[in-house]
C-alpha cells in the first residue's frame, strides 16, 4: 500500500544530477504512456495495441487500479463480440471457446510474474479472480476447471515464498470453493486442504494462518460427513495431541491460540459453536484436568514463559463457570498466577490488574 | 493541484539510528513535510502514487488538524481538487480521471467534513450529498449484506466500514441495509474475538478496526466478546514497544492506529503500555525532515505519519488534539454530526 520496510537513504537532496535526469526522463516516458492510454480509452477504443500499452503501464505501476479496469472493459467487449458472432452464424462455437480460453491464459501469464514481484498488490489478486471467473461463466466445465486446478499449484507457490500471505490464504479460500462447486462438477476438498495446512505447519509451527484454517476446515469437514459425537471426540482428540506435540516451543503464541481456540470447546459459552458441541458436564471437566495437567508440565520447564499461566488462568474459570462458581482455592491460584503474570508480562499490566481487581470484587 | 502526493517517501539517512536519548513530536516538521508532499513532481514516486492522491490529501490533512494546524492546507484548493475527482456516478476516483471506488469515495467525504465543506457541496450541487450516498449504498449486496469496493464486485469489511463511516457522515444511514451488514460482520468474528476481511478468514488487526468501527457507528458493540478481544489485540504488543497486526508478525507504526483504536473502542487502552508504544511512534520520526515510517529507520510517508499521529492523541500526547478511534477524524468534528445527535 505505503511504503513497509524500505530503508532510509539518500533523500532527493542528495542525488546526484545524473540520477535527477533519469529520473525525470522517467518521468517524461511514464506520464506519455498515461495520456496515450487515456486517450484511447476516451475515445472507446478497444485495439490490441491498446491492450499492450496497458499491459506497459500495469508493468511499471500494478496500483495502477483504473487501468486494470480499462483492460477488463476491452475484454467484456471483445468477449460479447465473440458471442454475437457465434449467434449470427459467422463463427462456430469451438473457435469461440478456444478464443476466449486464449485470452484469458495469456492474461494470466501475463500476471505471473507481476504477482511474484508485488505479492500484496490487491489489483492484481482481483484481475486474476475475475478472469477465472469469466473462465467459468464463459468456458464449458473442460476449458474452465483446469484452469482452477493450475490456479490453485500458483497460489500454493505463492504461500511457499510467503506463508503468512493475507492475500493468499484468502485467495486460496476461493480458489477451493469454486473447485468444489456444482458449477465445475467438484466435490469437496476439505480433508486434502486440512493436509494442506499440516504441510504448512510441519514447515512452520508458528505458521498462525494455517492453524487458523484448521480451525474453518475441521468445522466444515465435520458438518459435511455429518459426524456423530464420537466422531467429533476423536477429531478433538487428535487436535489436543497435535498442538501438545507443537507446543515444545511455548514461547510462540500461535500455538497457545490454536490451544485457546481448542479449549472453546469446554467454554459453555461457546461449545455450541465448537467441534464438539455435546460434550457432557463430566467429559468437559476431565478435559481441562487433563489439558491442566499438561500445561504444568511445560510450566516446569519455561518458569519465565507467560503463556502457561493465562492458560491456567483460562482453565481454572472455565472449571468455575460448570462449578458453583469461582471457589475460594481457584481465586487464590489465579491469583498467584497473576503476580507472576504482572512480573513476567509488564507490558500487559493494566489486563492483569483488571483481572485482579473484578475477582476480589466477586469475592467481596 | 493535488495538495498532498501518497505517499511521499523521504528521509534522511543522517537522522536515522541516532536517536536522542529524550524523544519528543517535532510537530513543526511535520507540518512543513506534509505541506511539501505536492512539491515534489520531479520524483518519479509521486507520479507511480497518483492512485492514492485523494487518501493521501485525507491523510495529510488528518495529521495536521491532529498536530494543530488545521489551516496549514488551502481550504479552496482542497475542495476544488476533491470535487475535481468526483465521477458520474457520484463516486470519488483517487485523482481526477481515474474511476470511482469506495476507498477514495470514504476519503471525500471525511475530507468535506473536516474542512466543513458539505454545505457547500449541497450549494455546488443540489442533492450532492444523497448522490454521494446513493453510489455508496448502491455498493451493497443485497444477499449477504456486505460491501463491494466498486462495479467490479470486491468485497472485504474494509468497504462495509467506509460506507457506515461516510453514510454516517452524510446522515444518510437509511439508505443502507444495517441488520444485514450487521449479521455479515458476526460471521467473520472467529474464536480468538477477532474478524477478517471475509466469512473463514483470518483474524487481522486492520479487520478488527473495520468491524468494531462499523460496530460502533450502528451502536452494537453488544455482538463484541469485549475480554476476548482485548486480550487479543493487547498481546499484540512487542518488548520494543510496537505493535503488530497478527501473531508472530513484525511490528508497524500503523498497528498504532488499528490495534490501538480498537482497544479504545472496546474500553481497554490501558492493556498495554502506552509509554513504550509513544517512544516506539517516535522513535519512527525523521527527526530531520519531519514524516514518520513504518519501524525505525525506514522510508517515512504520510500514511504512516498519520497514524503515528493519530496513535499518540489516543495516547493523550501533549499538545495534540484529540482523535475519534471510530473515524480517525478530529473528534469536535464527528461529535457535531448530526447523526450523532439523535
Amino acid at each position: 500500500m505505503t511504503s513497509h520496510g524500505v530503508p532510509r537513504s539518500a533523500t532527493r537532496e542528495e542525488r546526484t544530477i545524473e540520477a535527477r535526469q533519469r529520473e525525470l526522463k522517467e518521468i517524461s516516458e511514464y506520464q506519455r504512456l498515461v495520456e496515450e492510454v487515456n486517450t484511447k480509452v476516451h475515445a472507446k477504443e478497444s485495439t490490441p495495441q491498446l491492450l499492450q500499452q496497458t499491459a506497459e503501464l500495469l508493468r511499471r505501476n500494478p496500483e495502477y487500479y483504473t487501468v486494470w479496469n480499462h483492460r477488463r472493459r476491452i475484454y467484456v467487449h471483445e468477449f460479447r463480440d465473440l458471442e454475437k458472432q457465434v449467434s449470427a452464424s459467422e463463427l462456430d462455437e469451438d473457435r469461440r471457446v478456444s478464443q476466449v480460453l486464449d485470452i484469458i491464459q495469456l492474461d494470466l501469464q501475463f500476471l505471473f510474474p507481476l504477482l511474484l514481484k508485488f505479492p500484496k498488490c490487491y489489483w492484481i489478486w482481483n484481475h486474476r479472480l475475475w478472469l477465472l471467473q469469466q473462465a467459468t461463466a464463459l468456458l464449458p466445465v473442460a476449458q474452465a476447471r483446469p484452469l482452477w486446478e493450475e490456479e490453485l499449484g500458483l497460489v500454493g507457490k505463492m504461500l511457499s515464498r510467503d506463508s503468512r500471505n493475507f492475500h493468499g490464504w484468502g485467495y486460496r479460500r476461493i480458489v477451493v470453493q469454486s473447485l468444489e462447486s456444482l458449477r465445475l462438477q467438484g466435490q469437496s476438498m476439505s480433508r486434502q486442504e486440512l493436509e494442506y495446512t499440516k504441510k504448512m505447519i510441519g514447515i512452520n509451527l508458528s505458521n498462525f494462518s494455517a492453524w487458523h484454517n484448521r480451525t474453518k476446515l475441521i468445522l466444515k469437514i465435520l458438518d459435511e460427513e455429518n459426524a456423530t459425537d464420537d466422531e467429533r471426540q476423536k477429531m478433538l482428540d487428535e487436535e489436543l495431541e497435535l498442538i501438545h506435540q507443537a507446543l515444545f516451543d511455548p514461547y510462540d503464541q500461535s500455538l497457545w491460540f490454536y490451544h485457546q481456540n481448542l479449549m472453546c470447546t469446554f467454554d459453555l459459552d461457546l461449545a455450541a459453536k465448537s467441534m464438539a458441541p455435546h460434550l457432557s458436564t463430566e467429559q468437559r471437566l476431565s478435559y481441562i484436568a487433563s489439558e491442566r495437567r499438561y500445561i504444568e508440565e511445560v510450566l516446569e520447564d519455561a518458569q519465565d514463559c507467560k503463556w502457561p499461566y493465562q492458560a491456567l488462568i483460562e482453565c481454572t474459570l472455565l472449571e468455575a463457570k460448570m462449578q458453583q462458581g469461582l471457589q475460594e482455592d481457584g481465586r487464590t491460584k489465579i491469583l498467584q498466577w497473576l503476580t507472576e503474570l504482572k512480573t513476567l508480562d509488564p507490558l500487559r499490566k493494566g489486563r492483569w490488574l483488571d483481572m485482579e481487581r473484578s475477582l476480589v470484587k466477586a469475592a467481596a | 493541484m493535488a495538495l498532498v502526493a501518497g505517499p511521499g517517501i523521504g528521509g534522511s539517512r543522517s537522522s536515522a539510528g541516532t536517536l536522542p536519548a529524550e524523544l519528543t513530536l517535532v510537530i513543526d516538521k511535520h507540518v512543513k513535510y506534509i505541506q511539501g508532499l505536492d512539491s515534489r513532481k520531479d520524483e518519479l514516486d509521486y507520479w507511480l502514487t497518483e492512485h492514492l492522491r485523494l487518501n493521501g490529501v485525507y491523510w495529510g490533512l488528518t495529521a495536521l488538524h491532529l498536530l494543530g494546524h488545521p489551516d496549514a492546507l488551502p481550504r479552496d484548493k482542497t475542495l476544488e481538487f476533491v470535487l475535481a475527482c468526483q465521477n458520474q456516478d457520484g463516486g470519488f476516483g483517487a485523482a481526477p480521471g481515474h474511476d470511482s471506488h469506495m476507498l477514495y469515495t470514504g476519503s471525500a467525504v471525511q475530507i468535506l467534513a473536516t474542512i466543513d465543506a458539505l454545505t457547500d457541496l449541497e450549494v455546488s450541487q443540489t442533492g450532492g450529498k444523497e448522490r454521494i450516498a446513493r453510489y455508496i449504498a448502491g455498493l451493497q449486496d443485497p444477499t449477504t449484506g456486505t460491501f463491494a469496493g466498486d462495479e467490479w464486485g470486491e468485497t472485504d469489511t474494509r468497504f462495509l466500514y467506509i460506507a457506515f463511516n461516510a453514510l454516517s457522515i452524510l446522515d444518510m444511514m437509511h439508505l443502507v441495509n444495517v441488520e444485514s451488514a450487521v449479521s455479515y460482520i458476526q460471521a467473520c468474528a472467529n474464536f480468538d474475538g477477532g474478524f477478517g476481511r471475509a466469512p473463514s478468514a483470518e483474524t487481522h488487526a486492520g479487520q478488527i478496526f473495520t468491524c468494531l468501527g462499523a460496530l460502533s457507528i450502528v451502536r452494537r458493540l453488544d455482538l463484541v466478546d469485549a475480554e476476548r478481544l482485548g486480550a487479543w489485540l493487547s498481546d499484540r504488543q512487542l518488548s520494543n514497544g510496537g505493535l503488530n497486526g497478527r501473531p508472530e508478525k513484525l511490528v508497524d507504526v500503523c498497528y498504532s492506529w488499528w490495534v490501538l483504536s480498537s482497544l479504545a473502542m472496546l474500553g481497554k487502552l490501558h492493556w498495554i503500555d502506552a509509554a513504550k508504544l509513544i517512544t516506539f511512534i517516535l522513535s519512527c520520526q525523521d527527526s530531520e525532515h519531519g514524516g514518520i515510517s513504518d519501524m525505525p529507520g525506514d522510508m517515512v510517508d504520510v500514511f504512516h505519519t498519520v497514524f503515528g499521529v493519530a496513535g499518540l492523541s489516543l495516547l493523550g500526547y501533549p499538545g495534540l488534539v484529540e482523535v475519534d478511534p471510530v473515524y480517525c477524524m478530529p473528534k469536535k468534528i464527528t461529535q457535531a454530526l448530526p447523526y450523532h445527535q439523535a
